[in-house]
């Protein structure tokens, strides 16, 4: 295997691809299962008389309310309101709850959680995750488990056992499709990864990498921490930082909720409208056909998603900048995620993104659309 | 604003506080902690301005000696009066004695630059606010005016260590001693550590030209007497909040009382992290308040007598390098073997402050055979310097700076709430960006010697907190 | 006389002084450099002391060079030559480590097996830390203002400094108020639990100081570890190819180019002045050299207090420096080695050796070692910088030979009793002593070693007291007072004689700033 075909995640070394091209990878998402080892993700137990107290004054949606088997996906911010980073809070039990970030977030957890009676445990190494994502998904995880994956709905999670071993499934995924993830003993890993083939490979299952994975995470519309987003504690300076509304996460700020970390700057944010906004944009094919056309060439579409800053323009003035992008296969489209100035983020706003066509920056004409771009009923039927 | 202002701690500040809230209209009800009697936290200089707002004559200043020293066949005396101080000196170093005068007037003008500093707010250097630039403008032009030497000495001696800055004066280790240690009370730091000249330079505030010890006052029990606040002898044990703004206080006889304005003289750590309800601050906040440095070592020793010492006060400490090697051994965890003490004249006791002690001793602890043979220890040595006290002590009574945090109210056994360095005082006291006696809670605020402008100077920061208080509420 | 007439004479041929000479024959000036030793250098040579083995014998490591100074000087193309220090490697008592490696995630699971909330704590620190460098590096290229002046170009100096620390925001301002006047102990108890990882840190932040880990002002030399990231160079610190002496060889090499003549083995005895303005210089041999604008990189007591008539300077001034403090605290130990020391915590031969190894195995061992040296002792167990040069460097020993550099601290000027030859040895035994609780099998590696106490340092280099930063970087020596209130703008009270050596402002390190910003003063008043 070449050796650009491993990257490192948190610390760990991942599979860019399992083949030398990942485009087999990334149509199983959409069309049969892919099979991805998502274990760098940082995963945090908390518990104890004062677990949701806690998880609810650092999160901005409202924890203390959520059910047992309730998973959310939300963010966090400092002080300022600004985003520390995201992930998903699971709530196992009343008083015991599981956090995903993309960041080590162990500190910033126990520094919150000063005179409260809750414990905060790093289960990154101990707790392996795998996620099962695309249409034949349910059918493949349902002939190892007994939970009743049918009546799983969207966003619950479910302890259970697969092959006899002790999992944790939850009806999550970073893929935008129907997708599963399953949390497990680090020792069982492989075990179920190799039950997980063997069960998925009547259903044309296939191991999938990240170079699949950022693909469908475009079309879903999914930021990633670092690439689209600085999280307010790494940024240099306060320019790079962003709220949640920035981010197209105001829906999850609840500022019902008595004190959070950040509230008192986002409920002031709220009522005066967010400076910027994160949108989706999809490039306008004729445009970038004509561009292309100049110089005598078909266009010429990127293989693989980027992830670099692209400038944003309307009417010649820049106004924002898109933060990654790809074509999708699926869709035949151009799609990217970006930021631009509020006035600009309406969807049905015209811009332009930046392209090099034949070492020439030329813009090439786009719109502003709601995400996700691809959104089958799937996802939560 | 109908419900009571409620005072937590009945000490200098927050008396001052409660006078200054009440004589405005407001009704005050202070909680009186139950400080143990014999720790005296009362010694300080009372500003002019707090003298003032509470209506206060001046105490009269001490005549003759202000510190007598042991010293090969004799004594060694200091007096308020720098000529005759200086005549004393003679006999350790005519250099010293001929230097001695320009001394005291030197370090004179430095203490009256931080007398302006502690009578009124923080400076707030990072404002952008037109009326605070004006001030600190004025405060430059002010220092200015004192000429280039002084501006000089306040960028140089403020940052440096007492024991340097007495080198470059004198030469006899007695005298070095003697003004020096003040740059150490109460610290966790050898007199070689940078930052204890302005520690030596804040004890001197308030005193005539030639008197390094701080003054004793009689403002608490003076404030404790007026009856336009109800003292109510009880403590509190947890600050309800509601929507960011404290709601009530329960004490530890199980009561409540309602209220909007809370202000507490206890140290910030204690009224932030262990009394306030969880759960309402910020991480960084609460980092800051958690970090505020509290390493009290030192202890007291109190020898009861049967007959006046005839002394007022007296330092045993031949030279700082012998401080410097007490303070060595609670660097590791361990009470100086061969401390240094200062005896207070109180009448028919003697109270010693012991130093270095450590709060917590690595190894062993302050049960009550380790208190015993600290107390039997120091009543050696201090017969040792005053032979004539040799039968005269009729009991030993200990303080550890244990005792201070569990019985005191002192988180971390610290008589100042918080050490008096340089990353410590003014605009970063208590924390950084707080040092205007209010709290990220509404209607809870501080006005405890944690606060600008620290232990020492005895109602200022009650004075301060006051003025900040009412000035919100209109 | 014409050969002996210049139009500035610089006094010492250390990296400083060679800037200066180079930055003035830049702008056209015909300059002479005076060095008292056969090479030039200073305290920045590589010598071979034993047949094949070569040492940086004082210096011996790099960081702060001024990345303009390397541009404008082109030092690159005159044999500048930096290879990459990568790890530090901390053995303590009980048998096990710490280790930091130049791969990030590397240094996380090293850190995650001593505290989990200190592997987080150690990215957000680096932040901040690379905020106050950014924040301090103005600072460093500024010409500190007379604060208590009050004439126009002080008063916008003044301002202009407010202003800058202003302008950082309260976080920042408040976390470099820290900084400057905390001890690296306090500092670091704010941010982290494992006490290898702060004695190791704080360890940077007591070199060439008479202070230890827990004396406020030591928080701030912290710093030195990130200013070189802000200059794009990734893993900052390094070794010169050829030893240290290589850095003042390429900037010889770079002044001669520009036409800078540097005359070796000649002993500056006095400078010359007349009606307050200097005209010259004096040699021991007795010649004269001729010039209207002379500089100093020495440290000012011998600047001030040997190479000019007392008569000739304010009484203030003289006694301003007679009190600038110096007490030199660092000693070096230069060992050949047959072969490689092999540590019991990490056995055998590994990339550990081609980083540092930092004997500083507890903050309680750091401040030990100074507490002796408080009282006039040498550490009995002092805190050590170890290096291996010649596994990166190859051409620094003979093949299958090693030389270890030791920098030691604490080794005071002022020895209780003076240094004799006798304890030159005994110190030189503690040393080894030291190293052998983590390395046993090291004395039977060594063949030869040389021994280099503060005394030597000043005996060979001329550096007063053998400090290496010419002056205490303490608060009170720092900035405006370095090194006399008034006279921290590289002038001097006697009239176009110009300071120009790391007693001045900034201070310290292989920086050459304040070579550069002396030269820069003397431009400025002669255009």
């Amino acid at each position: 295997m070449e050796g650009a075909n491993w990257r490192r995640w948190a610390g760990y070394t991942v599979a860019s691809s399992y083949e030398l091209l990942h485009d087999r990878e990334y149509h199983a998402i959409r069309s049969s299962a892919a099979l991805l080892d998502v274990t760098p993700l940082y995963k945090y137990l908390v518990t104890g008389k004062d677990a949701a107290r806690l998880v609810d004054r650092v999160i901005v949606r409202d924890a203390l309310h959520a059910r047992v088997g309730q998973v959310m996906y939300t963010c966090w911010c400092d002080s300022a309101g600004k985003v520390i980073d995201d992930g998903t809070v699971s709530r196992l039990g009343d008083e015991t709850f599981r956090i995903t970030s993309a960041d080590p977030s162990l500190r910033w957890f126990a520094l919150n959680a000063a005179g409260l009676h809750a414990k905060i445990e790093d289960v990154t190494e101990s707790t392996a995750a795998l996620a099962l994502q695309g249409p034949n998904a349910r059918a493949i995880l349902q002939q190892l488990t007994g939970a009743d994956l049918a009546h799983l709905k969207y966003f619950r999670v479910v302890s259970t056992t697969l092959r006899d071993m002790p999992v944790q499934i939850s009806r999550t995924g970073y893929t935008g499709d129907l997708g599963y993830e399953i949390w497990l003993h680090a020792h069982d890993a492989l075990a179920i990864w190799d039950a997980l083939i063997e069960a998925g490979t009547p259903y044309g299952i296939v191991p999938c990498g990240m170079l699949g994975l950022d693909m469908a995470r475009i079309e879903a519309g999914l930021m990633l921490l670092e690439v689209d987003y600085v999280s307010a504690h790494r940024a240099l300076i306060e320019g790079q930082k962003s709220s949640p509304y920035e981010l197209n996460l105001g829906w999850a700020v609840d500022l019902k909720k008595e004190w959070f970390v950040g509230k008192d700057a986002l409920a002031l944010e709220a009522a005066r409208g967010p400076a910027w906004r994160f949108i989706g944009i999809e490039v306008d094919w004729e445009n970038l056909e004509r561009l292309y056309a100049e110089v005598k060439l078909p266009p010429r579409l990127p293989a693989q998603a980027w992830r670099v800053s692209v400038p944003l323009y309307v009417e010649g003035r820049q106004v924002g900048y898109a933060t990654s992008g790809c074509w999708s296969p699926l869709l035949k489209k151009y799609i990217a995620l970006g930021h631009v100035e509020a006035a600009y983020g309406n969807p049905g706003s015209r811009l332009a993104m930046e392209v090099t066509v034949e070492h020439r920056r030329k813009q090439a004409a786009a719109t502003v659309v709601p995400t996700p771009f691809f959104n089958p009923d799937r996802k939560r039927a | 604003m109908s419900r009571s202002v409620v005072v937590i701690g009945a000490g200098t500040n927050g008396l001052t506080a409660a006078q200054i809230l009440a004589t405005s209209g407001r009704q005050v009800i202070v909680l009186d902690q139950k400080q143990p009697a014999d720790v005296d936290f009362d010694a300080g200089w009372v500003p002019p301005s707090v003298r003032a707002a509470l209506n206060i004559q001046p105490e009269a200043e001490e005549q003759g000696s202000w510190l007598v020293m042991p010293m090969e066949g004799g004594r060694f005396e200091l007096f308020a009066d720098i000529a005759r101080s200086a005549e004393s000196i003679r006999r350790l170093s005519p250099r010293d004695a001929s230097r001695w005068p320009e001394f005291c007037t030197r370090m004179r003008r430095l203490a009256g630059v931080l007398e302006t500093l502690y009578q009124q707010n923080a400076p707030d250097v990072e404002t952008t606010d037109p009326g605070e630039l004006m001030h600190l403008a004025l405060l430059g032009l002010r220092v200015r005016g004192l000429g280039r030497q002084t501006v000089i000495d306040l960028l140089r001696i403020l940052p440096m260590p007492v024991a340097e800055l007495l080198d470059e004066w004198f030469e006899s280790e007695l005298l070095k001693a003697a003004v020096g240690s003040t740059g150490v009370m109460d610290l966790c730091q050898g007199p070689r550590s940078a930052g204890t000249a302005f520690v030596m330079l804040h004890h001197h505030v308030g005193r005539p030209a030639g008197v390094f010890r701080p003054l004793r006052t009689s403002l608490r029990s003076t404030l404790s007497k007026r009856t336009n606040v109800e003292i109510r002898h009880d403590a509190a044990m947890h600050l309800e909040v509601a929507g960011e703004r404290i709601r009530a206080v329960t004490l530890e006889s199980g009561d409540t009382i309602e209220t909007d304005c809370l202000v507490s003289s206890a140290d910030p750590r204690r009224t932030m992290l262990d009394l306030l309800d969880p759960g309402w601050l910020d991480p960084e906040f609460m980092r800051a308040v958690h970090n505020i440095k509290m390493k009290g070592v030192a202890g007291t020793v109190t020898l009861a007598l049967s007959c006046e010492a005839p002394f007022r006060q007296m330092s045993l400490a031949p030279s700082l390098t012998h401080i410097e090697r007490a303070y060595d051994d609670v660097k590791y965890g361990r009470p100086s073997a061969q401390p240094w003490l200062e005896l207070r004249n109180s009448g028919q006791k003697i109270e010693v402050q012991v130093q270095y002690l450590p709060q917590v001793p690595r190894e062993g602890a302050w049960d009550e055979a380790g208190k015993r043979s600290l107390g039997n220890d120091v009543a050696r040595r201090v017969v040792d310097a005053a032979p004539e006290l040799k039968d005269a002590i009729t009991g030993i009574r200990v303080m550890t700076p244990l005792d201070l945090d569990a019985h005191g109210g002192l988180t971390g056994g610290h008589r100042y709430q918080g050490d008096l360095t340089l990353d410590q005082i003014l605009f970063m006291r208590p924390v950084a960006g707080w040092s205007r006696y209010r709290t990220p809670i509404g209607g809870l605020w501080l006005c405890g010697s944690g606060t600008h402008p620290g232990g020492g100077v005895a109602g200022a920061s009650g004075l301060l907190a006051a003025r900040e208080i009412l000035r919100d509420a209109r | 006389m014409a050969a002996n007439r210049y139009d500035a004479i610089v006094i010492g041929g250390g990296h400083n002084g060679l800037i200066a000479a180079a930055y003035l024959a830049r702008a056209g000036r015909k300059v002479v450099v005076l060095e008292r030793r056969e090479r030039v250098g200073g305290a920045a040579v590589t010598e071979e002391i034993f047949p094949g083995f070569k040492f940086s014998m004082f210096s011996y490591v790099v960081s702060l060079l001024r990345p303009e100074i390397i541009r404008d000087l082109r030092l690159p193309e005159h044999g500048l030559q930096i290879l990459p220090l990568e790890s530090t490697l901390t053995p303590m008592e009980n048998g096990d480590y710490f280790a930091a490696w130049a791969d990030h995630d590397q240094t996380r699971r090293e850190l995650l097996r001593h505290s989990a909330l200190d592997a987080e704590a150690y990215d957000e620190y680096g932040r901040l830390m690379y905020h106050m460098a950014h924040a301090v590096k103005p600072i460093l290229g500024m010409v500190p203002p007379d604060p208590a002046s009050l004439r126009p170009r002080d008063l916008k100096g003044m301002l202009a400094v407010g202003n800058h620390f202003r302008s950082l925001g309260a976080e920042q301002f408040h976390a470099m108020f820290k900084l400057m006047t905390m001890s690296s102990a306090d500092f670091l108890d704010e941010w982290f639990e494992t006490d290898v990882l702060k004695a190791t840190k704080s360890a940077s932040g007591i070199i060439g100081t008479f202070l230890g880990p827990r004396s406020p002002g030591t928080a701030y030399v912290l710093l030195h570890h990130y200013m070189g990231e802000l200059d794009g160079v990734f893993r900052a610190w390094g070794f010169q190819k050829g030893g240290t002496g290589g850095i003042s060889e390429a900037i010889a090499a770079s002044a001669r180019s520009l036409g800078v003549a540097i005359r070796c083995g000649q002993t500056v005895q006095k400078v010359r002045e007349k009606d307050g303005r200097v005209r010259g210089v004096v040699l021991e041999n007795g010649d004269e050299i001729d010039a209207n604008i002379v500089l100093t990189s020495l440290d000012p007591r011998r600047s001030f207090l040997e190479l000019v008539d007392r008569k000739a300077l304010p009484d203030e001034f003289v006694a301003d420096i007679s009190r600038f403090k110096f007490r030199g605290s660092s000693g070096k130990v230069n060992l050949a080695l047959g072969a490689l020391p092999d540590f019991t915590c990490m056995p055998g031969f590994g990339p550990h050796l081609r980083g540092a190894m930092s004997i500083s195995p507890s903050m309680d061992y750091v401040e030990r070692a100074y507490d002796d040296a408080k009282y006039g002792e040498f550490s009995k167990r002092p805190y050590m910088d170890i290096v291996i040069p010649s596994l990166i460097d190859p051409g620094m020993a003979p093949p299958g030979k090693h030389v270890m550099s030791v920098f030691v601290q604490y080794a005071p000027y002022n020895l209780n009793g003076g240094w004799t030859d006798a304890k030159r040895e005994a110190f030189g035994d503690a040393v080894i002593g030291a190293i052998e609780r983590f390395a046993p099998n090291i004395r039977s590696c060594i063949e030869h070693r040389q021994v280099l106490t503060p005394l030597d340092i000043e005996r060979i280099t001329g550096l007063s007291e053998g400090n290496i930063f010419q002056g205490e970087l303490a608060l009170h020596q720092l900035f405006f007072l370095r090194p006399a209130p008034g006279w921290a703008r590289f002038r001097t009270p006697i009239r176009n004689y110009y300071q120009c050596g790391s007693g001045t402002h900034p201070g310290g390190g292989i920086m050459g700033a304040s070579g550069r910003l002396g030269a820069m003063a003397v431009l400025e008043d002669h255009a």
